[in-house]
Parts: C-alpha cells; structure tokens; sequence
C-alpha cells in the first residue's frame, strides 16, 4: 500500500514537472514559430532568445486575481479548470515511454486514451456553461459538436492500426513497428488512417484551422472568455499538454513509438512527438480558420466515409493476407 | 471521380500554402530590435540643429534673427551678445519649441550663415510642455568668441 502510494506521488510529481515545462516550452516554440513564419523574431527581452518569457508570463498569471462573474454557476466554474486538467494528466501517463518505461501499462491502453480524450470536452463546456456568457456557451456547444465528430474518424484510424497490430497495448503497437514485428513504422502501411489521425488530433486539440471553440473573431475568447489568472492558465496548460501527448499517441501509432537507432527510446518518442507538434504548429499560422458548417461536413462527409473504407480495405486485405 | 480530383486539389493547395509559410520561417527576419539596433536615418529631418564647422570647432549664428522673424509657427527664439572688440554678435539664447515646429524649414533657407540643419533625430518623445523646448546651444557650452579664445 505505502509502495503504490509513494509510486503515485512520484509519478504524479515527475509527470507534473515535466508537462509544466513542456507548457512552458511549447508557447514559447509557437510564438517563435509563428513569429518566423511571419518574419518577425518573437519574443526576445527575456532571457536569451526570449526563453523565459513564458516564466514571466506564468508568474503573472499567478500574481493575476481570480475573477467570477456574479451570474456564473460558481461550484461548477470552479470545477471546470481542474476537470480539464485532470484527464490530460492520467492520458500523459499511460504514454509508454520505452520498452521498459510507462507510469501506466494498461492492456487496452489505447481505448483509455481515447476515451480520457473525449473527457476534456466535458470541462471545456462545463467551463462554457457555468460562465453563464453567450460566447462561452457558444464556444463550448462548437467544442462538443466538433470533438464527437472528430472523435470518430481518429478511433478509426487507430482501429486500422490495431487490426494490423492485432493488440491495443501501446507498447505492442510500438513493437509491432520494431524490428521484431513488422519492421515498419505504420505511416508507411496506413498512410490514409495517419493523415485522418493528425487531422482528427488537430481538430481535438482545438487548433487551428479547427479552433472555433475559441474563434477570437467571433467568440472573443470562446469558453474561457471569463476566465482570468491562473484557472485561464489551466486551460492553456490543458491545450498544450494535450498537443504533446496526442502527439506522442501519433508517434507511437504511427513512427514507431520510441523505436530508433542510436538514441535512447524516451528521446525518440519525445523527438517524434515534437516533430507532429511543430507541424501542427506550422500548419495554425498557415491555415486559415473553417466556418463551422464546413467543419461539420468536413468530419461527417468526406473523414468519417474515408476512415471506415480504410479500415474495411485494411481488414480486407489483412484477412487474405493471412 | 470529380470528387477525388477536388480533394486532391485541395489537398494540393493545402501543401502550396504550408510551403509558403515554411519558405517564410528560414528567410531573415525583418524585425530591427528598436532600442538597442537603430535604423539608418541620414535622409531624415528631424527638429532643427545648428552645425558644428570643423574651421572652428563650433556654430556660427550671429543672432541676426532671420529665422525667428520668418518662423511661421513663432518657435524659436534667439537672444545675441557682441563680443569685444567683434563687430559680429554671437548666439547666447538659441530654443526651439518643437511642440510648435512644423519642420517647414524656413529657418534653415533664410540662414545668413548656414549654420541651421535638420537633425536626424526622429523619436522625440517627453512627458511634460516644458520639456518640448530644445537649448540649440546646450550641446555646444562655453563660446570660444564669447570668452575671448577666437575672434
């Protein structure tokens, strides 16, 4: 008993630790990154190359008074930013770190995740509602009705790797990838289901061009429109952690997990899931924003059919193979 | 099949754009880091200055009052001295009021001895009226002609 709760604290801790710099990391990445696309240089007083700009920021949302508004459903708008980080911390364990490494080794590990995923979009419109401000509860409604239909096609897409798989352990997933398995990453198996994977994260971790849940030109600031300091923090925590963990979820569907040569397996798993966050990234300050009906028509007409095809093509052929 | 050639249209102009922005992200930035690289503004003119000649090492207004009577806006003032034993007067009071100015550069025309220039500062900013008046001699101090080193 002493032993699982000393494992609990020390995970949570480290877990903590690492996705409050990684927050840190990645707002500054996306504020240089957006600032080169548009050739400016970014942030660049604090500290070298402006890396502790981020700090500061953080230290001011804490300094920041909390604010509620008087017709706000207060126990449920205080509750909203700590749900919403919740989830992203448990699916930040369950990621498998190497072969050996993982906070969390479930046998239906990928099932968990997704629906952990599914779980943030309760807090984003528990934040909408309880604001009692017809822009939040607008910005929540579109994050509800975006995230159940994004949803689909990205338990699909994983669906077509767990058919070649033939395990929804994420550390099986990542072997089958390996030497061992089939010896490639899936990306070059299930192209389609990889491209429907990144479209589908995209739009979950409402980001642009999917990012009408918070459309500044139109909702002010969508959900979080009434939140201040450090609960509005929490939800921008919750986005970036988000990214990242989708991201390694990608990399470990898709690139192999934390197969490589050379390095370390964590590195690897850290470098692939950076490189789907930063072309996430590229693609936010690329893209302009989806008005919602294409959103919708987008998700149901063209990656939901797509996404099924592939996955019966995909059982298909695997059951002639074989 | 048309459905297919749009998507893949679509697709297309999706990959054109990313290439765009990513073409973008490796060239130099344009931005000049204001306060500490400044810009080259040697075509600037900036709010009137009074030359140094490099003969004597200082200006050479004679007070005769050219530009304070032609300024259209009334910002300058001048008071003048003769030093002794001179026949030309030299400047003791030379202040622009660039609250007024409107950098029309009359002053610097009418210059019997074209000792007026406009400067090449451009970020005049202060807090109070008062501070608004430029001393045209400040940077010069003690006259030479006045204290009796040149004549």
């Amino acid at each position: 008993m002493i032993d699982f709760v000393t494992t609990l604290a020390i995970g949570t801790a480290v877990i903590m630790g690492y996705l409050s710099v990684n927050v840190l990391f990645l707002v500054w990445l996306e504020r240089k990154v957006s600032a080169y696309i548009q050739r400016r240089l970014g942030p660049m007083e604090v500290g070298p190359q402006g890396t502790l700009q981020t700090v500061a920021d953080m230290l001011k949302l804490l300094g920041k008074q909390l604010l509620t508004p008087i017709a706000a459903d207060k126990a449920v708008y205080w509750l909203a930013p700590v749900m919403v980080f919740i989830p992203t911390l448990c699916l930040a364990s369950l990621i498998p770190l190497s072969g050996a490494e993982a906070f969390a080794d479930q046998p239906y590990g990928l099932v968990v995740i997704i629906a952990l995923s599914g779980l943030t979009v309760i807090a984003i419109f528990m934040a909408g509602w309880a604001s009692n401000n017809k822009y939040a509860v607008l910005g929540g409604m579109r994050s509800v009705a975006q995230v159940i239909a994004y949803e689909v096609p990205v338990l699909l897409a994983a669906l077509s790797v767990v058919l070649i798989a033939g395990t929804m352990n994420l550390r099986g997933i990542a072997d089958a990838q390996a030497h061992g398995g089939g010896g490639l990453p899936f990306l070059l198996l299930q192209p389609v289901a990889a491209v429907l994977y990144f479209i589908g994260i995209t739009a979950e971790t409402n980001r642009a061009p999917f990012d009408i849940p918070e459309a500044e030109s139109e909702l002010v600031g969508g959900f979080h429109t009434e939140y201040s300091g450090m609960r509005f923090a929490l939800f921008f925590f919750a986005e970036y952690t988000n990214m990242l963990v989708l991201g390694a979820l990608g990399a470990t569907l898709f690139l192999g997990g934390w197969h490589g040569p050379w390095l370390p397996g964590p590195v690897w798993l850290l470098l692939k899931a950076y490189a789907l966050v930063a072309v996430m990234m590229w693609m936010r300050w690329t893209f302009p924003r989806l008005r919602f009906d294409q959103l919708m028509s987008f998700a149901w007409k063209l990656l939901i059919p797509v996404a099924l095809v592939n996955l019966v093509v995909t059982a298909l052929v695997l059951a002639v193979w074989r | 099949m048309r459905l297919v050639r749009e998507l893949w249209k679509g697709a297309w102009s999706l990959l054109v754009g990313m290439g765009i922005t990513g073409r973008h992200f490796v060239r130099r930035s344009v931005t000049l880091q204001y306060p500490h690289q400044r810009p080259d503004v040697s075509k600037w003119g900036g709010p009137i200055e009074l030359k140094t000649f490099p003969e004597t090492n200082t200006h050479d207004c004679i007070a005769c009052n050219a530009c304070v009577r032609i300024c259209p806006s009334e910002c300058i003032a001048v008071e003048g001295q003769r030093p002794q034993g001179s026949k030309k007067m030299r400047a003791t009071l030379f202040t622009l009021d660039f609250s007024t100015c409107s950098l029309c550069g009359l002053c610097i025309d009418v210059c019997p001895t074209d000792t007026l220039q406009y400067s090449t500062r451009y970020d005049e900013a202060m807090y109070t009226r008062p501070a608004t008046v430029n001393d045209l001699l400040g940077p010069f101090g003690d006259d030479p002609y006045l204290s009796g080193k040149l004549t």
